[in-house]
């Protein structure tokens, strides 16, 4: 009896607390608005300014709470927890290759009713190519998109006798520079590496080089998994080519290290995404190039970042109030807005054409590289369970640069791992 | 510091004659502590150091040790990114209101499981054991479950409950007072104190060192929680200081170092300081508890 009072008044207190909380204010559509932040500088302001902006707008009618989460993995985790825990968040952003997950957890819904053809015309195509499923269901909106471009320093060009205008545009260049490039002490010890491929999301880049090769790694539509196909084995040998056998580049290195090494002069020529150019402006104390990464049969790259996504369960008018959201942040003026407070690639096609859109890529024409490159450009590879299947891919890159394994032996055990691994998804 | 490392009474006699043996001094044994002491410190030290750069100046060739020019303004750009004093406020009250709930759940559950003989006595502590064993990301989802049943889903509460009771400490505790011998509780009984008022005046002043011990650990582990917090809380009002350090990593363009490491200096600093000027009473404590464990 006694049990039963006191379960009763912790609920009483519990209701009056998220009553306080003014959860219940009636006529107003309240979503929540999970975001990561994959870049540094200020965006998780940024975005509260934009929400706050919306919600002027939208006063009255509706009111996002906008919920920093994390990086991408964090927000991803956040996500699955609310959904399984029964309180999906209305709108939120997740790295691009999570699509798959989300829609084996069923966490989702399509967004086709919303979006007409004229607005997603004017996205980049290669940038739609990771919301769709085969049926033609589309899922998500690109919002923060990078993908990776090659830096190189112009100083070191200079002083090598190479031209600083001029970086390599084939893997061939790549490793004739990096030879000039590499600087040595009397012991044989690396001082400056000639060129470097960025580690931790190695498999990014791979899948670029694969592109420059004509060729892919996985396709999410017609479930093909070609990872150890002649193409993407040559890139692997010519990757192993550069560390093992020329040693001009290191067999290792993280995402975060490489381009503080690069603004430190300990590498010459640079593989990271397009996100950290503002970091090389703000932290380089010398003259540097922003190119396409160079080419072997074509030009080739692939997309990064996070999409949009509307939560499944949740009722209709907070669909409609969450696609109202969507859209306020991916017009052609937020896309630029955006896309220069955060140095990501802006989505929209036509917001390149804005005045000041213009004066900005007049002023620094190489955040216009990024955008260039994207005509070369391919989704990011997705499968469900991604993570793991990342995990395969870095494993089998990592060893084979560290020549602990050949390529082939590499690209065929991820191979049968990620075939092994997706085989219910895959039937 | 102490001249006494290994004169101390409690030291055993044999380890004292084998260094004599083999010829350790006194300044040998400095010697040794003060490179330990810069092993240890030097990583604090380059984060303080990182903290006061400009950007450009973070990745030289020659490590820089004294920023030069100093740049205090990455402090003020770290508390422009997010509300860092509310930050450390709800950290604050967090960290305490677990730790009361924990030493009056500890001390309790601990008597019982030492003191009493209940029926099912065994099977419950075996509970507490597993509970110990549990990594914490397998509780995460049935926690997010009740938490959310009860609506307490971003309130304070919902940050603190899970952890108002702590499988480890009452583990300790129990050893520490099943140490301590049967006689004072007869002798108490005679003098007419029993039950709480024994735990109170007897069991707890000789479990002390126990219980700064767990109380330490109890603190830095959720002072350091990030999943969680960042899992059940929507609102920056109720967050706490690690998830705002976490805007100073980011995965696709690698962290902001002169920043993050600002960021760190001031959400570690509570607790540093704070050891530092009780680190004396900790170390004795410690000291006991183990040897007494």
């Amino acid at each position: 009896m006694n049990r039963k009072r006191l379960l009763s008044v912790l609920l009483i207190v519990v209701l009056s607390l998220s009553l306080a909380s003014g959860a219940f204010a009636k006529g107003l559509v309240r979503i929540t608005y999970y975001f990561p932040v994959g870049l540094a500088g200020p965006l998780a302001t940024v975005m509260n300014e934009y929400v706050d902006e919306f919600n002027a707008l939208h006063a009255e009618e509706i009111e996002v709470v906008p919920v920093y989460s994390g990086d991408y993995d964090p927000t991803m985790q956040k996500v699955q927890t609310a959904v399984q825990g029964g309180n999906p968040p209305d709108v939120f952003i997740v790295e691009i290759s999570e699509l798959p997950t989300l829609l084996a957890m069923d966490a989702i819904i399509p967004l086709n009713e919303f979006a007409d053809e004229e607005y997603l015309a004017d996205f980049f195509p290669a940038f739609l190519e990771n919301s769709y499923t085969a049926d033609g269901q589309f899922w998500g909106v690109p919002f923060q998109r990078s993908t990776p471009v090659f830096y190189w320093n112009k100083d070191h060009f200079r002083e090598v006798g190479l031209d600083p205008d001029v970086p390599p545009t084939t893997w061939d260049e790549v490793a004739e520079f990096a030879q000039k490039l590499v600087v040595r002490d009397e012991n044989n010890e690396v001082e400056r590496w000639g060129v470097t491929i960025s580690g931790g999301w190695n498999d990014w880049i791979f899948q670029g080089f694969a592109r420059q090769n004509s060729s892919q790694l996985i396709d999410f539509v017609t479930k093909s998994i070609t990872i150890n196909s002649p193409e993407a084995l040559e890139a692997l040998e010519f990757w192993v080519h550069l560390t093992q056998e020329l040693k001009v580049a290191p067999p290792h290195s993280t995402w975060s290290s490489t381009p503080p090494d690069f603004v430190a002069g300990r590498t010459s020529m640079l593989y990271h995404s397009t996100g950290v150019l503002t970091f090389m402006k703000e932290s380089a104390g010398f003259d540097f190039g922003v190119g396409f990464m160079p080419a072997n049969t074509t030009y080739g790259a692939e997309v990064g970042g996070g999409n949009l996504h509307i939560g499944k369960g949740i009722p209709r008018e907070n669909q409609e109030a969450a696609w109202k959201l969507i859209e306020f942040l991916t017009t052609p003026e937020m896309a630029a807005r955006w896309s220069r407070a955060s140095g990501y690639v802006s989505t929209r096609v036509s917001s390149y054409d804005l005045p000041e859109m213009v004066a900005h890529t007049t002023e620094h024409p190489e955040y216009l590289v990024a955008r260039n490159q994207l005509d070369y450009a391919s989704g990011k590879m997705m499968t469900p369970i991604f993570q793991r299947v990342r995990e395969i891919v870095k494993t089998a890159l990592d060893e084979a640069t560290a020549g602990k394994i050949t390529p082939k032996a590499a690209l065929d055990r991820a191979q049968d791992q990620t075939e092994r691994l997706l085989r219910d998804w895959l039937d | 510091m102490k001249s006494n490392v290994y004169s101390k009474s409690n030291s055993p006699n044999i380890f004292r004659k084998f260094l004599h043996w083999i010829r350790v001094t006194h300044a040998h044994i400095h010697l040794f502590l003060i490179l330990l002491c810069g092993i240890t410190i030097a990583p604090y030290l380059w984060a303080l150091s990182t903290s006061l750069k400009h950007r450009v100046d973070v990745f030289t060739k020659t490590p820089q040790w004294i920023p030069n020019p100093l740049r205090l303004a990455n402090y003020s750009e770290v508390f422009e990114m997010a509300p860092f004093g509310l930050y450390l406020i709800n950290t604050m009250v967090v960290v305490t209101v677990i730790l009361a709930f924990q030493l009056l759940t500890m001390t309790t559950a601990a008597y019982a499981f030492a003191r009493l003989e209940f029926r099912g006595s065994n099977i419950l502590f075996m509970f507490f054991i597993i509970q110990m064993m549990l990594p914490v990301h397998a509780t995460i989802l049935p926690n997010y479950l009740i938490v959310n049943k009860l609506g307490i889903l971003n309130t304070r509460l919902a940050l603190m409950m899970p952890f108002f009771a702590t499988g480890y400490g009452t583990f300790l505790l129990r050893q520490t007072f099943r140490q301590i011998p049967k006689d004072f509780e007869d002798a108490a009984i005679i003098d007419g104190c029993s039950g709480l008022r024994f735990l109170y005046s007897v069991l707890i002043p000789m479990g002390k060192p126990t219980l700064v011990a767990q109380g330490l650990i109890s603190v830095v582990t959720h002072w350091n929680d990030f999943f969680w917090p960042l899992v059940v809380s929507d609102s920056p009002n109720i967050r706490t200081l690690t998830i705002g350090l976490a805007m100073f990593v980011q995965q696709e363009s690698g962290a902001d170092w002169t920043l993050l490491m600002a960021a760190t200096i001031f959400v570690t600093a509570p607790l540093m300081i704070t050891f530092l000027i009780f680190q004396r009473k900790f170390i004795e404590s410690f000291m006991s508890a183990v040897l007494k464990g």
